[in-house]
């Protein structure tokens, strides 16, 4: 394995670690930090002249997902 | 006792529990399973699978919690694994994304090409939108 692959793959690998730390940091009692499920929650609340943008967009973005890992 | 306004959550209808959910979603990622990445299948698949889900995400039919009424000061935490998989993205995607530079997408391809990883994925985006859907 080349040094640059193993850089990337230790780069996501780090990023989702970091992904699963601050989520834990959230989770404590009395925490300062939001979850990852609030994020998102007050994203999709977010509307501009009653059209749902945030949810438009959180749910267009899982949509991507599924069909770029899936599908394509 | 008084409940604050933004701890009050929404009485849970039974069939939207994630007991009940959850399994639904099992046979749904079975089948997704079986059908092969750039395949035409595979993508009627997930487009109608996926749009159906965006609809009904869409409409107010489906229970959802209080939102906070505001964030915590420390969502800028967030930002920290979001700019880590950021800078790898877009440096292995600019260097082409090859076997030396690559991107998520090119690391998970040959793992998803398997039956039982790829159900698995289905599952997970499934049971992503109903944890999503009821923000």
């Amino acid at each position: 394995m080349s040094l640059t692959r193993f850089l990337a793959i230790a780069g996501f690998v780090l990023a989702g670690l970091a992904v699963l730390a601050v989520e834990w940091a959230a989770r404590r009692p009395d925490s300062r930090v939001p979850t990852v499920g609030d994020v998102a929650a007050l994203v999709m609340r977010y509307d501009v002249s009653g059209i749902p943008v945030g949810r438009l967009a959180i749910l267009s973005f899982w949509f991507w997902l599924g069909w770029h890992f899936l599908a394509r | 006792m008084e409940q604050r306004p933004e701890l009050a959550v929404d009485p849970v209808r039974p069939w939207a529990r994630a007991q009940v959910m959850l399994p639904v979603f099992v046979p749904f990622s079975l089948i997704g399973g079986l059908l092969p990445s750039f395949s035409l299948a595979a993508n009627l698949y997930v487009l109608a699978l996926g749009g159906g889900m965006m609809l009904a995400g869409m409409s107010s039919r489906l229970p959802r919690r209080a939102a906070p009424p505001t964030l915590l000061p420390g969502v800028a935490w967030w930002l920290v694994p979001i700019a880590v998989f950021v800078v790898v993205e877009v440096v292995t995607f600019a260097l082409g994304s090859t076997h030396d530079y690559p991107t998520l997408s090119l690391l998970a391809d040959p793992l998803l090409d398997g039956y039982l990883l790829r159900s698995l994925a289905y599952f997970g985006w499934l049971a992503g939108f109903w944890g999503l859907v009821r923000r």
